[in-house]
């Protein structure tokens, strides 16, 4: 034989050209590789095969009939005709036949002229001229929803909507109703759709039959200038092409496969691309008038003004009495750049970012035990495994997309899914993990402590300590296992209301694992003690052995888009871009010396200490950069106090925020959309953002705002370019210098494990392993949560109007018994008091918030946050203040 | 007239039989069940009902004990029998009185096919209208618990066996097999493509047996009296068994007749049917349910059997045979089936479901007097197009009566056609589509 066979691949040939594909490939994807383009309308490589529309049929040797190679999986030495055979030909013009009869032929309205399918296939098949002489079937027009347009005389019925808003959102929204050609794709219940508008129904439909309406009739896509970048409002950092004409931004889509998300997105991502074009957007740079109004500035003046202040304050006071705060939502050239433009030219460590409001409290504890301060996983491994356990997090609604990756591996690949959550494992119209879970234990906010010691606890009682652990690191399950000894099976099951068999359940299956992801959301991050609690969860990977194993790992899912970048560019308070610690006085000497500078000397500040030292005078000078701390921290934390007394405040931002209306000096900055650079999602890939518009009105990237003030300082650290910084960040940061399509973990350090397992655990084990006892259930009060929503990331996405379609407001969310209760109705009004003060705020029934909770939605906080008071974590200084508890009256 | 024993119907036509436990028990019945239990390995269960030769008689007569060695023998977890009671084919009506009338015989059968491929438990997937058959089964079930026949330990054997009757929702497409096992998994009732087939991924994706209820009913009879005698009956070696045909229309006697397959068209509509109800003389007639080909006197001769009629170009499908007499408009006959399709089409695959109304107006408008030069091409054409390419055997069943009647009462579509054209007006009127 001539020809090599390889034994594991099957031999096909599609149209005369042979080719080896592995068992299991379909017909159609096999042609795919050899060039050969089937049509096909309800195959979708993201979906099940579902062969319904008929396009796709090929000829196959020895095979009756033609086959739908959409379904049709290869065998060895198959023989396939399609463009080269004339049956196959026919009964592709004849499908389309049929498609065309009722179809309405409106493609000069319909917006997916240009890129739909079945114009597609019609131009290459079908003659000009129908055979189709009868009446056409009619579906009256019906409001279907505020985002989502139906246009049923256009289906095709491929299902592939349905399809994937079961099988990839697990959401099913969308079903067919009716039979035969009055089949048509409905949604259920009385009123408008409610789903989670993640516009996968949208995009996946190969005809105009389901549309946005942000965009109904704005376009053709040859008008359109298409831009491949990454989404701003998760961590899970979606890779989505912006489209716009006339600089004015059309609409979002990703193409399939694209990207980390493979072409899926959450509404935030699909719907929510207005925010940046707000017409609230500064336009230009503002100074403050004594009376407190503003007046317009030309760039050079408002640059001048905001040098000569800052730098009268570092000549009279030194660069300690000035700080700066910088949101992680920026690019990590601009964090990389700020903190060296705050840290060389102003001559101050005290730098903060908006991962102190969670983030750090996986990112200390992962350093302190596994020596990486990022995901030792990645995507794929949360598909791959086969248990995972999410802590604190319903994470739909924060993170969708790597919620679509734990949706995928429970559905569709059979992992066991273990849940510690607050919510009641109830469907609803957008996600609940909770209800695909194999084994779930709801936790009261306050308990993820306990919880997490119960299921400790369960682990070293029953024997499931791994072997190598127990023979290797003695000293550090006895003592966890004594430590345990005094919080009691009996306090345990009275506090969280919950068998200790149900913890012993999950901490075998946990145990038998063979590929086990931890993933940990904001419910432990922004908790009291968070860093303890996922400190403990390591110690319990640890204890079963998981640690070193491959797939195995904990991952901490950033709430915000470049969480992660901005802890790794040295933009945290006591860290240098690596992160590096300011105690490590080696590493921070070999960053001086690539930079060529001296390093600041003085003490570093987190956020509530620099807030704290502005308040008493200590910071004089704040240079606040897209940060909205008085907008982020309830009244009682006094925000507004620091910033009055400040001598100095300069605002760097897209909106006249909350904070920046006490601006000296407000810079407009652009937002992702306007500027270049790189973000870091949540599994610790560098993505790069594209700029995809010109920049609204003078706003200029905040990179280059830094690099033009240093100049006017005098202190020149000029780039020309986003690319010139990352540059020299690859040069500080060695990970940075690996770029590819997918993330590349780091490898949980032996020596820092070891270290961990044999001394420093002891440091705090006792303290770590203790937790107060819950305070029983109140009757008289109700505790307040505020939550995340699916719709919303953080203030940002309130200014984008399809977002705020879907939710324009804060409700509060309780369930019925709840509410029945309280004497609450259903869009009814509630007061709400506690000693703090009192607010009004509408009613909604959840079902999945248990008794004695009620959520509110933190993007709406703005009256609300006044009934919070805000703790300060001694250990990581989190503000941790998302709940309290009131007295509900009905109004 | 010949006399032939019957076998399914013996029981219900003894005068007073009522079908209850009791009396089926003395008639012999649950005695196959004990000697499968006592004699009998799964295996050789399978083996005596693959030499029977019995096909199904749902429709599309596949051998049951080949489809019964399909089943993975060790497959881990669940496998399920599903017994198709969902006779929803116009002009069958044979299943309805077996459940009525004899319900522990359907039983019987069921607990023995589970028995043989291994299921422990069996779902009867009844037409949502037989209401009546659905609560007698029900009765039936709980005697037949009662009496140890059914349960977790089937007369002190340590073989478990459940059975539920689930009722249908009114959909024609829910006795196609796949649709069936969709439709009991509470999704809507919609063909799966095949492979994979039942056998391997059924109910939950677990191996199924889908079986007709004639064909289940079957069953203990040839546990009882042997395959040898089973396969001696009506036209060895591949029509084996009788059958009971569904025989309505213009007769004077319409009515299930249970006989040997291989008996003539001609001996059951003239003979045992007691022939036409008025002086006309027959037309044609539908062989096999709505979904077979018309045929016509000419193939009065023609034996019932599988091959036979397949050979005369139809096929014996669920055994309805409809009658119809001179006079009887086939262009109208052909348009009244056509409506059921088109009301029946689930609309999941693109020929069928827009080929079906389009198939359906023209008829229509050739009925009402508007049809035009080309529409029987036209008609030809897409009924071409529609067979062979649907995902469920629906398709090629719409067409069946639309090209057997253009095949041999093309004229009654050509007349229609030149009256239309000699009496026209106004060209280019709009049809009417009505339903
Ligand atoms: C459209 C359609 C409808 C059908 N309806 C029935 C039915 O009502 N009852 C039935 O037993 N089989 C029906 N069948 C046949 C079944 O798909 C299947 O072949 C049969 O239940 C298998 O049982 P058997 O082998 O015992 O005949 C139908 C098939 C099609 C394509
Ligand atoms: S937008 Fe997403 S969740 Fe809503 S119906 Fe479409 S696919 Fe389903
Ligand atoms: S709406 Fe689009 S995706 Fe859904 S069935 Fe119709 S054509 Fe297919
Ligand atoms: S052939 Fe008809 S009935 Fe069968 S799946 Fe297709 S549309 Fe449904
Ligand atoms: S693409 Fe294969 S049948 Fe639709």
């Amino acid at each position: 034989m001539a020809e090599q066979h390889t034994p594991q691949l099957l031999r096909v040939t599609i149209d005369g050209i042979a080719v080896q594909v592995p068992p299991g490939t379909l017909v159609i994807e096999a042609a795919r590789q050899v060039g050969v383009m089937i049509p096909h309308f309800c195959y979708h490589p993201k979906l099940e095969p579902d062969a319904n529309c008929r396009m796709c049929l090929v000829e196959i040797e020895k095979m009756p009939r033609l086959q739908t190679s959409c379904s049709t999986r290869v065998t060895d030495g198959m023989v396939v005709r399609s463009n080269t055979s004339p049956v196959v030909q026919a009964a592709r013009k004849s499908v389309l036949e049929f498609i065309l009869a009722n179809h309405p032929l409106d493609c000069p309205v319909c917006d997916q002229g240009g890129r739909c399918d079945l114009q597609d296939f019609s131009h290459e098949y079908t003659p000009t001229v129908s055979r189709f002489t009868e009446l056409k079937r009619i579906f009256p027009k019906e409001y279907f929803s505020p985002l989502i347009e139906t246009q049923m005389n256009r289906c095709v019925q491929c299902l592939r909507c349905v399809r994937y808003c079961d099988q990839v959102m697990d959401v099913k929204a969308l079903a067919p109703a009716g039979r035969g050609t009055m089949t048509e794709i409905k949604h259920f219940g009385h009123h408008a759709l409610d789903c989670e508008f993640c516009g996968g129904c949208v995009q996946i439909c190969p005809v105009g039959a389901i549309t946005s309406r942000l965009s109904m009739y704005e376009y053709r896509p040859w008008m359109l200038k298409r831009t491949e970048t990454i989404c701003p409002y998760c961590g899970d950092g979606c890779q989505f092409t912006i489209q716009q004409k006339n600089n004015e931004l059309i609409e979002v889509n990703s193409t399939y496969g694209a990207g980390r998300n493979r072409g899926d997105l959450c509404a935030r991502g699909y719907f929510g691309y207005h925010a940046s074009t707000h017409p609230d957007r500064l336009r230009h740079p503002l100074i403050r008038r004594p009376d407190g109004t503003f007046r317009e500035v030309p760039w050079e003046e408002a640059l001048e003004v905001a040098g000569e202040r800052l730098m009268g304050i570092k000549q009279a006071h030194g660069g300690e009495a000035i700080a700066g705060l910088i949101t992680s939502r920026c690019t990590n050239e601009e964090l990389y750049l700020f903190q060296k433009l705050m840290r060389v030219v102003l001559g101050t460590n005290k730098i903060d970012c908006s991962a102190r409001y969670g983030h750090v409290n996986g990112i200390e504890p992962l350093r302190r035990v596994q020596g990486a301060h990022r995901w030792t996983v990645t995507f794929e491994d949360i598909v791959a495994a086969d248990v995972l356990l999410l802590v604190g997090t319903n994470i739909t609604e924060t993170n969708p997309i790597t919620g679509l990756k734990v949706k995928e591996a429970v559905k569709r690949r059979g992992a066991r899914l273990l849940t510690l959550e607050t919510l009641l494992p109830v469907r609803g119209s957008i996600s609940n993990i909770t209800t695909l879970s194999s084994c779930h234990i709801p936790v009261h906010p306050l308990g993820y402590g306990q919880a997490v010691n119960a299921l400790v606890k369960a682990m070293i009682e029953q024997n499931d300590v791994a072997p190598q652990i127990r023979e290797q690191a003695v000293e550090f399950y006895r003592t966890i296992e004594s430590v345990l000894r005094t919080c009691s099976w009996e306090d345990l099951e009275c506090d969280l209301g919950v068998s200790r068999y149900r913890f012993f359940e999950m901490a075998r299956i946990f145990r038998e694992a063979m590929r086990a992801v931890v993933l940990i959301g904001q419910g432990v991050l922004r908790a009291s003690r968070g860093a303890d609690i996922v400190t403990n969860l390591l110690d319990l990977l640890l204890l079963a052995g998981h640690h070193q194993r491959p797939g195995c790992g904990l991952g901490v899912l950033a709430e915000e888009n470049n969480d992660q970048g901005a802890v790794e560019m040295g933009a945290l308070a006591s860290y240098l871009p690596g992160p590096v610690s300011l105690s490590d006085q080696a590493a921070c000497q070999a960053i001086a010396s690539l930079w060529m500078e001296e390093l600041p000397q003085g003490p570093s500040a987190t956020l509530p200490e620099i807030l704290n030292q502005a308040r008493v005078g200590h910071v004089r000078a704040l240079y606040v950069v897209g940060e909205n701390p008085l907008a982020s921290l309830p009244p009682s934390f006094n925000v507004q106090e620091a910033l009055e007394r400040v001598e100095v405040l300069v605002c760097q931002e897209l909106f006249l925020t909350e904070t920046a209306r006490h601006a000296h000096i407000v810079l407009p900055a652009c937002s992702y959309a306007e500027k270049d650079g790189t973000f870091t999602n949540t599994e610790g890939l560098v993505q790069p953002v594209r700029r995809a518009i010109d920049p609204v009105g003078e706003s200029q990237p905040d990179w280059a705002i830094f690099s033009a003030l240093s100049v006017v300082m005098g202190y020149p650290i000029e780039y020309g370019s986003a690319k010139e910084i990352f540059k020299e960040i690859q040069s500080v940061i060695p990970r940075y210098a690996l770029l590819g399509p997918a993330p590349t973990p780091p490898n949980v350090h032996q020596d820092v494990v070891d270290r961990y397992l044999h001394g420093d655990f002891q440091v705090d084990v006792t303290q770590r392993y203790t937790w107060p006892r819950l305070s029983p259930k109140s009757e008289k009060r109700l505790t307040l949560i505020l939550t995340q929503s699916l719709f919303h990331s953080g203030k940002f996405s309130t200014r984008a109007k399809g977002l705020l379609r879907v939710q324009a407001e804060g409700t509060l969310l309780l369930n019925s018994t709840e509410a029945a209760r309280w004497g609450l109705q259903p869009g009814g009004m509630a007061r709400l008091s506690n000693e703090r003060g009192a607010v009004s705020v509408k009613v909604r029934v959840l079902d999945r918030v248990p008794e004695g909770m009620a959520f509110f939605p933190e993007h709406f906080d703005h009256d609300i946050r006044i009934l919070f008071q805000a703790e300060v974590d001694p250990l990581t200084q989190v503000p941790c203040w998302k709940q309290t508890s009131v007295t509900v009256e009905p109004q | 007239m010949a006399q032939y024993e019957k076998i399914l119907l013996r029981n219900m036509e003894q005068p007073g039989y009522r079908g209850s436990l009791h009396e089926y028990e003395r008639t012999g019945g649950y005695q196959a069940l004990r000697k499968v239990l006592r004699d009998l390995s799964p295996a050789q269960v399978i083996e005596a009902v693959k030499n029977s030769g019995l096909r199904g008689r749902g429709g599309a007569g596949f051998p049951t004990g080949i489809k019964w060695g399909f089943v993975p023998k060790d497959h881990p977890g669940p496998k399920y029998l599903c017994c198709n009671a969902d006779e929803s084919e116009p002009g069958t009506f044979k299943d309805r009185q077996l459940m009525e009338r004899d319900p522990h015989q359907l039983l019987e059968g069921i607990l023995i096919a589970c028995y043989a491929i291994g299921a422990p438990v069996a779902y009867i997937y009844i037409r949502g209208e037989f209401r009546l058959g659905a609560k007698i089964l029900e009765r039936a079930i709980e005697e037949a618990r009662g009496a140890g026949y059914i349960g977790p330990r089937i007369l002190g054997t340590d073989v478990g066996i459940e059975v539920y009757v689930h009722q249908g929702a009114g959909a024609y497409i829910c006795g196609e097999e796949t649709a069936l096992l969709e439709s009991l998994e509470g999704k809507r009732g919609l063909p799966r493509f095949k492979p994979p087939f039942p056998a391997t991924h059924g109910l939950y994706q677990k191996p199924t047996v889908v079986n007709n209820v004639e064909t289940l009913c079957n069953v203990p009879h040839i546990v009882n009296r042997g395959a040898e005698w089973f396969a001696s009956i009506g036209s060895p070696p591949k029509s084996t068994g009788t059958r009971i045909f569904c025989l309505s229309g213009h007769v004077k006697r319409p009515g299930n007749y249970e006989v040997p397959m291989g008996v003539t068209f001609r001996e059951l509509i003239f003979e045992l049917g007691g022939g036409m109800r008025s002086e006309k003389p027959l037309k044609g007639f539908i062989p096999g349910g709505a979904s077979a080909p018309f045929l016509t006197p000419d193939h009065l001769d023609v034996k019932m059997d599988f091959e036979s009629v397949a050979q005369a170009g139809s096929m014996l499908g669920s055994g309805g045979v409809t009658v119809m007499e001179e006079g009887t408009s086939m262009v109208w006959a052909a348009l009244r089936l056509m409506e059921f399709f088109y009301h029946e089409s689930c609309g999941k695959c693109t020929p069928c479901r827009e080929g079906s109304s389009w198939i359906l107006q023209i008829l229509q408008r050739i009925w009402a007097g508007g049809g035009r030069p080309g529409d029987l091409e036209l008609l030809e054409d897409l009924c071409k197009n529609i067979e062979g390419r649907t995902v469920c055997a629906f398709g090629d069943a719409e067409v069946s009566p639309v090209l057997s009647t253009l095949r041999y009462w093309r004229d009654e579509y050509e007349a229609l056609i030149h009256q239309a054209e000699a009496t026209r007006t106004t060209k280019g009127e709009i049809p009417v589509l009505t339903m």
